[in-house]
């Protein structure tokens, strides 16, 4: 019973997580922020050499500070108290997100640096 | 008129000082993982269902149900994020994953604590997405995350599940020596 319930779950969740990733991988990496329902901004994540973004978002307690360069975006600074959000750390994977609950602001990138390719021919 | 104060009967002494006991401890276990590291968005190793899984073997529903309720806000106050957006998706996560651990126990035949406690995990993780979802976020890309949080959450829920298992038949082995 337990173990039959454990692959149900696994097998579930991983055709999900397959479904999900093959709709949102697909395209160069871009970062979109939200506040709420709402799209802020929409960015292409840099290339090496490129220099980074800089963006502010106004959320409900203020503004968070986010940052996309070429390792990824990050948030780097935050008025909410858990700091959690800046815990994190820079993401760069489709589907990451960062999400700060209390100045409802989510950054979620879409896309792969693997697809800047069309083919790769030696 | 003076009124004799009765006193209660031992065994109902005992099982309150049993819940108490239980209570402590889950509140302890959830201020200990407040203070681990993260490894995702509004991920836990659920440690405290542990305890809740607990409580429903040997106490009941009801009692199970008490103990998350209490245990969250209890926990909530001494990390001090009492009534923040963290308090309402603890909460959450943690009524929802006791009533599907005590719907799984009631209704579901052969289950073991294993399979509640991997149903509870699952049920918690999901709850906190939807109540952040609806309440605070609203945006439905933040359910991209979900499905990776989830595959930590049958690991978490299967081995909290096995160590509940094991410490709720070492207890009872135990007492009848």
């Amino acid at each position: 019973m337990d173990r039959g319930l454990l692959l149900l779950a696994l097998l579930t969740i991983g055709l999900t997580w397959i479904v999900i990733q093959q709709s949102i991988a697909a395209g160069p990496p871009v970062a979109e922020i939200y506040h709420g329902d709402t799209m802020l901004a929409s960015y292409r994540l840099p290339e090496s050499g490129q220099p980074p973004i800089y963006f502010e978002a106004e959320g409900d307690l203020g503004l968070s500070e986010i940052i996309m360069d070429a390792d990824g975006v990050r948030m780097a600074a935050s008025p909410c108290s858990s700091q959690r959000c800046v815990l994190s750390g820079t993401h760069h994977h489709a589907g990451d997100l960062i999400a700060c609950v209390p100045n409802k602001i989510l950054i979620i990138i879409r896309g792969s640096r693997d697809d800047r390719y069309d083919a790769v021919v030696e | 008129m003076v009124q004799m104060l009765m006193r209660p009967p031992l065994a109902e002494l005992e099982s309150k000082a049993i819940w108490l006991a239980l209570l402590m401890l889950a509140i302890g276990l959830h201020v200990f993982e407040a203070a681990l590291p993260s490894l995702g968005p509004w991920f836990k190793p659920g440690l405290a269902n542990l305890i809740t899984l607990l409580a429903l073997v040997w106490m009941g529903p009801r009692s199970a149900l008490l103990l998350t309720v209490f245990r969250v806000i209890v926990g909530s106050f001494f990390i001090g994020t009492m009534f923040t957006p963290t308090f309402v998706i603890s909460l959450a996560g943690g009524t929802v994953s006791a009533l599907v651990m005590i719907a799984s126990w009631r209704a579901l035949p052969g289950i073991s604590l294993v399979g509640v406690s991997l149903l509870g995990a699952l049920a918690h993780m999901t709850a906190q997405f939807i109540t952040v979802e609806s309440l605070f976020i609203h945006q439905p890309a933040l359910y991209y995350a979900l499905p990776p949080l989830l595959l930590l959450s049958c690991i978490t829920g299967w081995i909290n599940g096995a160590l509940a298992g094991y410490i709720a038949a070492r207890l009872r082995h135990d007492s009848f020596k």
